[in-house]
This record gives structure tokens, sequence and C-alpha cells, in this order.
């Protein structure tokens, strides 16, 4: 890997009640992942070994996660894993914040880092990338920004308006950008990947800071678009972005499609995460499981149909679970009746008890709930 | 320099010939046992657990695998700036070379690692059994005492006891006689080849064992004996929970399907008590839509289609379409194809049993994989090993990869 670092921001985006207690990063997918553990992986595996995490005020339940970055082979002499927290003094609850204002906290690390380049992440999202090849060609194409997107042709303009969009010129200049537009003008939708030099990011925040700027795209890029080479590199894999309670729940229900889990979770480029020790999953005199993803430490004895399971859930007797991702050391009592549910950690539902979504609105329940 | 209260010896260094394929290329605490654990993990969580933090894991037999597994001992918490974990393999010295000749002296010529820590107590541990112990406990019964040395026992069914090392104690648990595989036990207290020793007595003892050219240099055979002969403090400390030695193909088996009886007879999922081992970095398992999977314990990193009856199956194994599985231990990796059958097997890491193979479906009386060492019908297959479509295993069946090419 050319010399690179990696900032990965922790945005504040909301997806109660699953968001509550810890941000969207740090959020539960896929079973025993937190989305953070993608890019972080995809930044080690690329071999990039200094990457700062900047935070937002809900951090602890992330520190938790990553700590000192071992998982990750993050845990070095040299540069490693950096939490960057918010700095509190300058916290004014009044005034909306914007990523700019979290990347300034991390001025310091960024001047005390050598590396030529920086990977800038400001997204909630899953994908398995190779940054070589992106660093690669944002030097052949001696571009100030490159913007990793990704083509979502076909896709309907509801789905569309959740995206930053970018249009590109032939060249693959981007020309014009818009973050969340009503109306769609583009498909071409970007990752929040950013890679340029780390110089031009250090520029970037003081003269926000300076202007009393907040946001990265309105207030830097869309400014920035007439003087500066700013270009796109499209990635091909799957890029599931999320931003509510429903992209939560079907970028969870992807990992039951096998072409998805063997791209996500190809071996080349493993996903790592922190490791909890638990036994292996038992199956008991009962169990009937279909089409599911289960993690280890699990007990069951109940139906689990279609269905994500993390660590530690317990499922009794007579239970039938469908369509429903459950988080950590849940406890499903006998003959619960589960349907599109989204279960936090350490939940308990009592037996006999019914609860029933929709795939268009699937329903959550916070951490530490007992029904 | 700070004095440790005690510090543990883990003999690793066993080749384990009773199992036979298994050892072949790896020592027998590194077999893998359980799903996701390989055997030293017991006692290595055992010793985290217990608030040991000074470990010496002697290595003598294959110990590649067992080196690069343990690595700087993170997975145990026993990476430590004072203390951690060591392996200890044999090595030349500008007098002699030698091998570990017993287990007395695989102490001995680690006696400087000792006296670099210069421990009050050492705790003697075999790097081959299954089971759960608060070597702490231990540790104060044997302070308390004052004796030179406690051994953990446990009671074992009278019929058996002719089987073990007995000990015979008195009221108070002192040790009176030991009796290896007595014909007429008087006790049925088996010794565990779990020691408490006194440091400085054990040095005694095993320079003057060492001095004696005629010893087999054996905690069991020599210095437990010559202790007794000169009438030294001797504790017994009872342990009365599962214990289990893993050495033979069958008992290796049965202390898997320990795990899925309901209620477990050992149970490893108790989080105050966690094994721990050294995690791969894998993806919850997959279940299919016409996976059948009950009475059993899956790992992640699978992908099961096929229907598993009372098995404990390891991390990363495939198991197609078709296939049905029974009371089986399917090691790591291990890949089963469509419409197989296995029944009773204990199938090695990464084995691949292609399309429509019949494994332990039937009993012949010339079978030429017959081996002593699958008792009880049971059928290993080595690791590695890759059986060929529709191929029939019989029960009773020890197949390793060469003899199979061979016979092709």
């Amino acid at each position: 890997m050319r010399d690179t670092m990696g900032i990965i921001v922790s945005n504040d985006e909301k997806i109660p009640p699953i968001t509550d207690k810890r941000a969207v990063i740090a959020l539960p997918i896929a079973g025993s992942y937190r989305i953070i553990d993608f890019i972080l992986s995809n930044m080690a595996n690329s071999g990039i070994t200094n990457i700062g995490v900047v935070t937002e005020s809900n951090y602890s339940s992330l520190m938790d996660h990553i700590k000192s970055g071992s998982p990750w082979d993050l845990d070095r002499k040299n540069h490693g894993l950096n939490i960057i927290p918010p700095n509190l003094a300058e916290f004014d609850y009044g005034k909306k914040r914007g990523d700019l204002d979290m990347l300034a906290n991390a001025k310091a690390f960024l001047r005390k880092s050598h590396q030529t380049y920086v990977i800038l992440s400001l997204g909630n999202a899953i994908y398995n990338i190779d940054f070589n090849d992106v660093v690669e060609k944002h030097i052949e194409n001696q571009s100030d920004i490159t913007i990793v997107y990704k083509d979502m042709t076909g896709a309907d303009e509801d789905d569309l308006s959740r995206y930053t969009l970018i249009e590109l010129d032939k060249n693959k200049r981007i020309t014009d950008i818009e973050s969340k537009p009503q109306y769609p003008k583009s498909s071409f939708a970007s990752l929040e990947l950013y890679i340029m030099e780390k110089a031009l990011l250090e520029s970037i925040i003081d003269e926000c800071s300076s202007r009393g700027d907040h946001d990265f795209i309105k207030d830097a890029l869309s400014k920035k678009l007439q003087g500066m080479i700013i270009t796109g590199y499209e990635f091909k894999g799957y890029y599931g972005k999320i931003d509510s309670l429903k992209a939560y729940f079907e970028n969870n229900m992807i990992f039951l499609d096998e072409d998805t889990r063997a791209e996500l979770f190809n071996l080349e480029n493993p996903i790592y995460t922190k490791s909890k020790d638990m036994a292996p999953t038992a199956y008991k005199e009962n169990a009937i499981v279909e089409n599911s993803f289960i993690s280890n430490g699990c007990i069951i004895e109940g139906t689990v149909k279609n269905s994500i399971l993390s660590r530690g859930v317990i499922i009794n007797k007579g239970a039938i679970i469908k369509n429903c991702i459950i988080m950590q050391d849940s406890v499903i009592g006998e003959k619960v009746n589960l349907d599109h549910i989204v279960l936090d950690k350490e939940t308990v539902i009592s037996e006999g008890k019914k609860l029933i979504g929709q795939r268009s609105y699937p329903v959550a329940v916070g951490k530490n709930t007992v029904i | 320099m700070i004095l440790k209260e005690c510090v543990a010896m883990i003999l690793a260094g066993g080749q384990g010939s009773r199992l036979g394929a298994l050892t072949k290329n790896v020592a027998k605490p590194a077999v893998e046992f359980g799903g996701k654990y390989k055997i030293i993990d017991f006692p290595l969580s055992n010793c985290a657990h217990s608030g040991l933090d000074t470990v010496g894991v002697l290595t003598q037999y294959q110990p590649l695998v067992l080196n690069t597994y343990i690595g700087n001992g993170n997975p145990w918490d026993l990476d430590r700036n004072h203390g951690g974990v060591y392996v200890l393999p044999p090595y030349q010295s500008a007098k002699a070379e030698q091998w570990y000749k017993g287990t007395a002296n695989a102490i001995y010529q680690n006696l400087g690692f000792l006296e670099k820590f210069n421990p009050k107590n050492v705790l003697i541990l075999s790097g081959d059994h299954i089971y759960k112990m608060h070597y702490g406990e231990m540790l104060s019964a044997h302070k308390k005492s004052g004796a030179a040395i406690t051994i953990a026992v446990m009671p074992v069914p009278w019929e058996e006891a002719s089987r073990f090392g007995i000990m015979n104690v008195d009221e108070n648990g002192i040790i009176t006689e030991f009796e290896e595989k007595p014909k007429n036990p008087k006790s049925n207290l088996a010794s565990m080849g779990i020691y408490i020793f006194d440091y400085e007595i054990l040095k005694k003892y095993l320079i003057e064992d060492e001095n004696d050219t005629l010893s087999s240099n054996d905690f069991g055979k020599n210095i437990i004996p010559a202790m007794l002969a000169n009438n030294e403090k001797m504790l017994s400390w009872k342990f009365d929970d599962y214990w289990k030695d893993v050495g033979t193909i069958s008992s290796l088996w049965e202390a898997n399907m320990d795990l899925i009886d309901s209620p477990p007879k050992f149970d490893v999922s108790d989080r105050k008590w966690n094994i721990y081992s050294r995690n791969m970095p894998l993806a919850p398992h997959y279940i299919g839509k016409n996976a059948k999977i009950i009475n059993s314990t899956l790992t992640e990193g699978c992908v099961i289609n096929g229907e598993i009856n009372h098995c404990v199956i390891s991390a990363g194994v495939s198991i197609a379409k078709g296939a049905r599985v029974i009371d089986s231990v399917i090691m790591s990796g291990a890949r089963i194809g469509k419409n197989v059958i296995i029944k009773k097997a204990v199938i090695g890491e990464g084995a691949v049993i292609a399309d429509g193979a019949q494994i332990g479906t039937v009993k012949i009386k010339d079978n030429p994989f017959a081996s002593h060492l699958c008792s009880n019908n049971l059928i290993l297959i080595e690791s590695g090993t890759e059986i060929p479509k529709n191929t029939v295993i019989p029960a009773g069946s020890m197949v390793e990869a060469e003899l199979l090419k061979k016979g092709e």
C-alpha cells in the first residue's frame, strides 16, 4: 500500500431505538459483527496501519468494541488504531454540527501522521473493497480528490434520494454533487469514501473551520468542483448504506444470500471482529432452523426461519421466530411468536408473547427491554 | 524481583499414539475438541481463571501446530509483562543435548526457567485432559496443610479403579500409599496427574532423580514413590467433577458426545468460566432451507444444507444437501458432499468426503481399514484425507490419506 492513512468518521445519524445507546457505526450486523468492522477490515486488509476513528458523543459502545484494535491487527508500536473523541469543551448543544466539526477534532492526529494520502470514510455502510486499486487510480488520474461511487441504475427515485449522488463527465470527472436530493438527476451513489492527500484534507478542515462551515459535502466539496480535479472511482461490489431501520433490516437479510456472503466474507479479505469466546451453538431435540445465519453461543430449542442471530441468543421451546434480527444475549420465551422484528441486545420476550412487523416496516425493540 | 506464588508447567510433549492418525502431524494437546477448542485450551483456560499468570508449556513431539497456536498467549490472557505463557522445547546445551526423557526430566531440564521466576510452588499439569478446575482452591489447600506435595485425585467407579494410579489416604486426606494399576484396589481415588509441589522440595527430588541412572524420570513411577519412601507430607485434594483423559479415539469421541447430551455431561457454555481459544475470523454459520439439525453443536463458518443428528461440528465445515451425519465429530474445514451418510465417525480437519460416500453404514469381516485403535465400531478419517465418490468405509476403520492412495 502506498503510504496511506485512514479516517473513519462515526456520524450522528439516528435509527431509533437501536442507536439510542450507540453510534450507527457500532450497530451489530450480520450476527457477530458491527458496521465499523467492514471499513476497518477493508483498511487493514489493504495494508493501512494508521487509522483514526473520529467519534461523536455516544462513543462508549464503539470504544468497547474496538479497544486496542487487536482483531484488525492494529495494536501496533507505530500508529495503529486511534480513537478521537469529541472535544466536549467546544460542544454546543444548540447548534447543528456537521462532519467537518468532528474532523476538526482530528487535526492533531492528522498533523502527527506522516502518510501522504488519506482515505476518509464518512458513511455508515457495509462493503468489501480493496483500497490499493483506489489509491493507484487516484494517483494515476492526478486527482485532487477521488470519490468512490456505485452505479445504482435501475433503483427507484425514493431509494436514490437516500444517497449523495454525483454526476460525471466522460473522463470520470465529477461535475455535480448533491446530498440526498429529492429529485435525483443521477444514479451514481457516492460511498462517502474520499481519497486525497493528507495535506489537502488538513487545509479543507482549516479553511472550513475559519469560515464556520460544518458540512463536508455541501460546504467543502461542492464549492471546490470547479477549481479541483475531483474524479469518480466506480465500485462494482455490494454497497449497503444503513440509514434507516428498513435499510438496517435489509442489510442484515442480505447475508442469507449465498453470493453476497461469498463476496462480503471472502477468505482473501476477511472481515474481522472482536472475538467473544462463546461456546458453539447448541441445537436441541426440538430445534427447527431454516435459511438462517447464526452466531456462536446460542441455544436453540424452538423454530427459527429466515433470521439472523447474534451471539448468545436463547430460543426456548415452541417459540417461532421468522424474518427477525436478534442481537446478543436476548432471550425468547416459550411459545413466543415473532415476525419481522429487530430485537436489540439483552431483550427478554416472555412466554407466549406475539410481535409482528412488516417487511416494509420492521419493528425494533430497544436494548434491555423486557416484554 | 517479583516472587511468584505459583508457576504452572503443562506437559504437552506426548505423542498420544493411541489417537492414531489424529496425532500423526500434531501433538495430542493440539487435537481439536468440542467444535472450537484444542485440548490444551482446557488447562490454559483453567490457569487463566485460577489467576495463574505464568505458564510453561513443555513441547516435544510435533510441536509446530501447538507453538503457533499458543503464540503470545493472548487468547488465554497470558500475554503479560511479568510472566505469561512460554513454550519450552528441549534444547542443546554445552554439556549435552537431549530430548525430554520423562515427565520429571522435562521439568528438570527447565529448572533454569523456574529459577528465573523463583516460585514458592509449582503446579504440574497434563496437556491432554478435559476438565474445568480452579487450581487456586487446590493451592490454598496445599498452602494451608504445609504439604511437600498436593495431588489432585478423583473418585472413579470401583470396577475401573484397577486401570488407574490409586492413592490410599488417611482420614485427613494424607496419602499413605500409591499403587499403579492395583489388582485389588484399597481405594477408588485415582491420581489425575495434577501436582502442586513446594518448589524447593521439587528441585531436590528432581536433582536426586536425575542422578539415579536407573530411574525412568517419571513423576508417577519415580518421584512420588521416592517422596512416599522419605515420609514427606503428601496431601490428596479431591476433585469430584467432570474430568476426562482423551487419550484414545473412543474416549475423545465420547468426551465430544458428552457435550451434546441433554443436559450436557460437560458444559462449555458457562460464561463465568469461558473456555478460551484462538478464534478464527469466521462469519456466523449458515443453515440452509433443507437443513435439519438436532441434538448437536455447530460453530461459526459452517454452511449446512444436510441433516445432522447428535454431532459436534467444528468451524468452517460444509455439509451438502441430502447428506446425513449421525453420532459424529466433524473437525474444522471438513467438506461433506451430497447424499453422504456418516455414522459414528471422527472426521479429521479438512477431510473431503465426496458425494455419495457411506461412512460407517456397514460392518464387514475382512475390513482392509480395520484398526485396533478404532474400538466400538468407531471410524477415524485422517485430516486432509479425500474419500472418493460413493466409497463405502465400514465401521471400525481408520482411514489414513497415504493408505487410501496405495489402495487405489
